[in-house]
Parts: structure tokens; C-alpha cells; sequence
């Protein structure tokens, strides 16, 4: 399936044509895991990413929902 | 290793070696521990018993990085217990170069007498005149002070809303480029200031005389450590230097979890135009800076100095809380507005937190309607002026609730929450009901813990003893003077203990093997709990207001749903 990502944090300047009114589109499989597409975008686990969907932190095992357009922040600590 | 205790009543100056008691101790442990064993718990804030205390962390001033916070404790006047505030600047490694443990101003003199504390590069000591800098805004007055006493030195000082002695007052500290845009900001410690008639602090950069580190060697070792883990933390390393701490922006809108439209919803629309990734481009674009350095010997850089389109300052740092506050709870999604209201903020000397959501309060009462820019400039004014409804403003959300008989006032202890629901982060609930310090955005943050998936934010579940934790860690490296970009590179057990060992070879002895951070922040939080008890407050003031439990916030549509007995046990030491 393809979705829309749009990348937050630092993660962006890892991709030079980004454009952040756009994000970048991908193409993973039917059933993808939050691990398989940051594999896809090749994001490191050190830069700590964070996939939000619908208000929700994923975790790693969890799939991609069909068909959604996918923010991927990255952890902070508040204060 | 000396106190010096400055009295304004009589205008004496007593220089005294720090007592046994206090040894370890610096920053929040020390003013903590100082104030509740010498305030009398039911003083009044803004008379002559109370006394505030100036206190450099005890690592601050000492060659590891990242370590020049201040704290500034006292009898609050807005929350009727204890409080510690703490800011970053120049001012704090430049006492902590002097060997200067604390300054405690104590007595209250004349109605109208103002003075400043004046520090030379020697340590020396004087009480001078300040009548002339009565009612000057923070900007004009450091910029004459560093006139007057020299660029070298740094300066912690009160605007118009100190002279007020209005509860959301803060004491505002010059960053390393001379402006006084770092704040002591919440507690109103501006106001304790303000009563005692002191206008600023003022203090030579130049000291050579800090205390000495018994293990030199084994300290400069634990300092390679601390500098490469820091480095190597996403966050302190990569994210800090790139978008400072307005990078919480966006995850928080997008776990549904930033309290806007005065906490009546949890994402605000057009978020991203107030996002740390759109500061970034507006600043660069501007030939602003991201990457900046506002305090002494910092390696993170979080800092910023943003601008307007023709490039010229308007204020530096523009933060995550403050964005919230004043954008987000006013409704108003505009950078340069906050900016501006950020600026007004320092300039006035007042807390941002506490002033943005008493500004969306009355807008939320229907004073002015929300995202009205210039209602916000307005009103801000208005406490400069001294007007009676600035007066009102400048106390705080609480106050201004109680003017408008408007129930929804985001607020525990009358200080205002942070930048987190606690409808949609529970845990935060938990630390806004108990920290001794009233609803607060550094004592426990849990936001960290739900990003990385230690925690669901909205199951009851382990948000008690992850508060707890946080709360202990927190006390104890507020005691150090160790910025929090830092600390929570050194948050795991590696870390902590290596930390520990940093502290033994400051003080040439080992401690206990549960020091730090437990011992240290329980002994902390156990003082702090007691000056409030025995200034009146009760479990009844640690308790989130009632509309967290019975307005839902969306989009998760929660309620806060932690019992009473639960948060009675979370700082149950």
C-alpha cells in the first residue's frame, strides 16, 4: 500500500528534498509493522522515532492502519 | 563554602561558612531544606520572616558542563507553601566561582526603599541604592546595570510585576549575551523580591575562587563520561540543539494531550504553524538563530533567538511551555504574537506559564475572545500599568477566575498546570496534584515514558510510581544545578550512578549506595512536605480542579480517573 509519511523533530533533515506542506510518499506491504516502515525509511532506532496514529503512541509489532496518512515524531523527555 | 546573609531591614551584611548541615547541598536541596528550617511555615510570603534564598547548584561553578542553573526559594505568595524556581543564565557559575554557597536576603525594609546587590570579582559583598531604577522594565534596566557595573557581569533582577509583588512576579536572570530572558518564573519569587526591596543582583563573572573538588583527577574523568553521553542522547545531542524544547509540540498535539482553548481541547488546530520544525525555518529563514547558547558552559545549545522579518531580536528562547501557554490556551497560533508575548513576559518580569493561561482564563470567561492578539498585548500591559485588573491578571489564573466567578481554571496549588493534560497524560495529573511546588512542568514529566512506550498514557496503571520516581530524580538533580537537557541523558541506571560518583569526588567521600538520586530526593521532597503541612495545606490541596474530572477532553473524550487514596500515596515517603 502507499501512504503519505510526514516526518517531524530532526528526522526530516535526513532527506534533503523534503517538503514538510507534503511529506514523502512509500510503499510498504499490506500489513507492514511500525518496525518495517521505519525500516522502509531507513530511521534509525537511535533517533528514537514515534508513530502517532490517531492519538495513539504504536508499538514496534503493531501494523500500519490502511490507508492513513502517518506522522512520525520522534521521543523527547518535558520540562 | 560561605552564606551570605544579607538583611534589608537594617541593611546589614553577615558572611558566614556554610554550617555542616548543609553539606552536599546546592540549588533546591539547599533552599528547600534553608527555608523550611528557618521560615516560619505561616509567615506572610511578602513579609519581613520570610526569606529568599539564592543558591547555585552544588556542581554549578565546577568544570562539568551543562551545571550553571540557579535556584531562587521561599515562602511562595501563590501557593502559600514552598518553592523553588530555578534558571539558567551566567549568573549561577559566576557565584558558584566565588565559592558563594547561597545568598539569603532576609527583613523587609521601608515601604518604597529599594536597593541591589552588587558582587565583585572578589566575593566582596555590598548593599547599594536603587531608588533610581524604581519601576524600569527588565531590557532598560540590565542594560544600564551593565553599563554601570561592566559586561562582565550577570544579572538575576524584577520588572514592574515584582515591584507589584503580584504572585506571578519571576526574577528574571540574564542569558550569556547579557538579556534578561532566562527566568526563576513560577512561585511568584519575583513578588518575595519585590517585598524585600530588592531590585536586582548583580554579579561578577570573573570569579576565581570556586569551592574546591577533593578528587580533581576522578572528577574530570566522570566529566568525559557525562560530556559523551550527552552527546550521544538523541535528544540533549540532536533534537535540543535543532528545535530546543519547542519540539514537544507536535508529538504532544498529536497524542491529543496539549491543553488549549484554556484545557478545553487537547489539539489545537493549526499546530503546526506554532511547532518547533516551523520556529526553526521562520528563524533560519529570518537569519535568526536555533541553535544558540544561553547559559555558561553549556554543550546542548537548546537555546534561540528569534526575530522578526527584518531580522531584529524579539526574544530569546522561545520555549515549549511558553508557545503553549500563550499560544496555545489563548488560541492564538501565531509565532510572532508569542514571541512578542514572551518578550512582554520577561520585560515585566513575569511568569509566561502562569500569565498565558490567566490570560486564557478570562478569555475562556469571556472577557475577549480567544486568538485575539491584541487582547493578549493589552492585558499583559495592563500589569505593568498597575491597573486593577492587571493587578488581577498578574496573580494569576486563580485570581482571575475568582474575578470572573469562572469555574475552569487549569491550576493546582493556584499555580497554573503545564503544557500537558492530565485528561490525556494521566501521570501528569499525579505530579501537578502532589509536587510540594503546586502543578509544575519539570518536578515529574512523564511525556518521555508514554513517546517511548514505558507507559499508556491513559491507563491509571504505574503513573503513581513512575511520578514517584521522577519527582525523587528531579529533587536530586535540581540539588546539583545540572540543566534538565542534560539529566535526562543520565536518567538510566548507568547514568544515575556515574552521576553519584561525580557528587563523591566533588565532596572526597562515598556515599551511600542509594544517594543518589533516592536518599538525596527523598530528603528533599520530605522538606518541602513538611514546610507545607505546617503552613496549612492538607491532601485537599493536592488535589487536580474538579472540572479534570468531569469535563471530557478531546479527542479521547477522558476524564481524569485517579482515585484520591492513589494520589495520596504518590509522594507518601
Amino acid at each position: 500500500m502507499k501512504l503519505m509519511v510526514k516526518l517531524h523533530g530532526t528526522l526530516r533533515q535526513h532527506f534533503p528534498d523534503y517538503q514538510p506542506s507534503q511529506g514523502i510518499e512509500v510503499e510498504i506491504p499490506q500489513g507492514a509493522t511500525v518496525k518495517d516502515l521505519l525500516k522502509c525509511l531507513n530511521i534509525a532506532d537511535s533517533h528514537r522515532p514515534v508513530i502517532i496514529v490517531n492519538g495513539l503512541v504504536l508499538k514496534e509489532e503493531d501494523q500500519i492502519p490502511d490507508g492513513t496518512a502517518v506522522d512520525v515524531f520522534q521521543s523527547l523527555q518535558g520540562g | 563554602m560561605q552564606f551570605i546573609r544579607v538583611n534589608m531591614t537594617d541593611k546589614s551584611i553577615l558572611v558566614e561558612d556554610v554550617p555542616q548541615d548543609y553539606t552536599g547541598l546546592g540549588g533546591r536541596g539547599l533552599t528547600s531544606i534553608l527555608v523550611n528550617a528557618e521560615v516560619p511555615p505561616t509567615c506572610d510570603p511578602l513579609g519581613p520572616e520570610n526569606k529568599l534564598v539564592f543558591a547555585p547548584g552544588f556542581l554549578t561553578g565546577t568544570p562539568l558542563v551543562n551545571t550553571s542553573r540557579i535556584s531562587v526559594g521561599a515562602k511562595s505568595p501563590l501557593t502559600g507553601g514552598i518553592k523553588e524556581s530555578n534558571a539558567g543564565g551566567g549568573i549561577g557559575a559566576a557565584l558558584g566561582r566565588l565559592g558563594i554557597t547561597a545568598i539569603i536576603i532576609e527583613g523587609k525594609p521601608a515601604e518604597g526603599d529599594l536597593s541591589l546587590i552588587y558582587v565583585n570579582g572578589k566575593g566582596d559583598v555590598t548593599l547599594v541604592p536603587a531608588q533610581e531604577y524604581q519601576g524600569m522594565r527588565t531590557y532598560a534596566l540590565v542594560e544600564k546595570l551593565l553599563a554601570v557595573y561592566g559586561e562582565k557581569n550577570s544579572v538575576m533582577c524584577i520588572g514592574p510585576a515584582g515591584e507589584f509583588q503580584l504572585a506571578s512576579a519571576s526574577i528574571q536572570s540574564t542569558d550569556v549575551d547579557g538579556r534578561p530572558c532566562r527566568a526563576a518564573g513560577r512561585g511568584g519569587m519575583g513578588a518575595v523580591m519585590g517585598a524585600k526591596g530588592l531590585k536586582a543582583l548583580v554579579v561578577d563573572r570573573t570569579g576565581k575562587n570556586p569551592d574546591t573538588i577533593a578528587d580533581q583527577k576522578a572528577f574530570m574523568e566522570i566529566t568525559k563520561y557525562i560530556v559523551e553521553a550527552v552527546k550521544a542522547d538523541h535528544m540533549s545531542g540532536e533534537v535540543m540543539p535543532a528545535l530546543g524544547t519547542a519540539g514537544l509540540v507536535a508529538p504532544v498535539n498529536a497524542m491529543g494531550a496539549f491543553p488549549c482553548y484554556n484545557a478545553t481541547k487537547g489539539q489545537l488546530e493549526g499546530w503546526e504553524k506554532i511547532s518547533g520544525e516551523t520556529m526553526a525555518e521562520i528563524i533560519k529563514e529570518r537569519g535568526g538563530n536555533t541553535t544558540h547558547r544561553g547559559c555558561d558552559q553549556c554543550m546542548i545549545h537548546c537555546s534561540n533567538e528569534y526575530v522578526d522579518k527584518d531580522g531584529k531580536f524579539i526574544t530569546s528562547s522561545l520555549e515549549y511551555e511558553t508557545i503553549w501557554a500563550t499560544g496555545g490556551m489563548t488560541g492564538i497560533a501565531d509565532l510572532d504574537v508569542i514571541a512578542r508575548l514572551d518578550n512582554l513576559c520577561d520585560d515585566i518580569g513575569l511568569d509566561t506559564m502562569n500569565t498565558g493561561v490567566a490570560v486564557a482564563v478570562a478569555m475562556d470567561a469571556g472577557y475577549r475572545e480567544f486568538g485575539d492578539a491584541d487582547a493578549a498585548v493589552e492585558m499583559i500591559e495592563e500589569i505593568a500599568k498597575g491597573t486593577e485588573f492587571g493587578r488581577v491578571l498578574g496573580s494569576g489564573p486563580a485570581a482571575v477566575g475568582e474575578h470572573f466567578n469562572h469555574h475552569r481554571v487549569p491550576a493546582v496549588k493556584r499555580q497554573s498546570i503545564a503544557a500537558y493534560d492530565p485528561r490525556g497524560m494521566l501521570g501528569h495529573g499525579v505530579t501537578y496534584a502532589t509536587s510540594p511546588m503546586g502543578a509544575d512542568h519539570t518536578a515529574g514529566n512523564l511525556v518521555g515514558a508514554y513517546l517511548e512506550n514505558k507507559l499508556d498514557p491513559l491507563d491509571p496503571e504505574d503513573q503513581i510510581d513512575t511520578s514517584r520516581f521522577l519527582q525523587i530524580a528531579m529533587a536530586a538533580f535540581d540539588n546539583t544545578g545540572q540543566c534538565f537537557m542534560a539529566n535526562v541523558a543520565l536518567l538510566d541506571p548507568e547514568g544515575l550512578s556515574t552521576f553519584q560518583k561525580i557528587l563523591e569526588a566533588k565532596l572526597g567521600v562515598k556515599l551511600g549506595e542509594d544517594y543518589f538520586p533516592f536518599e538525596l530526593g527523598t530528603r528533599i521532597l520530605k522538606a518541602e512536605k513538611e514546610f507545607n503541612k505546617n503552613a496549612g495545606l492538607t491532601e485537599l490541596d493536592d488535589r487536580l480542579p474538579k472540572f479534570f474530572y468531569e469535563e471530557p477532553l478531546p479527542p479521547h473524550n477522558k476524564v481524569f480517573s485517579i482515585s484520591d487514596a492513589d494520589i495520596d500515596s504518590a509522594l507518601d515517603l
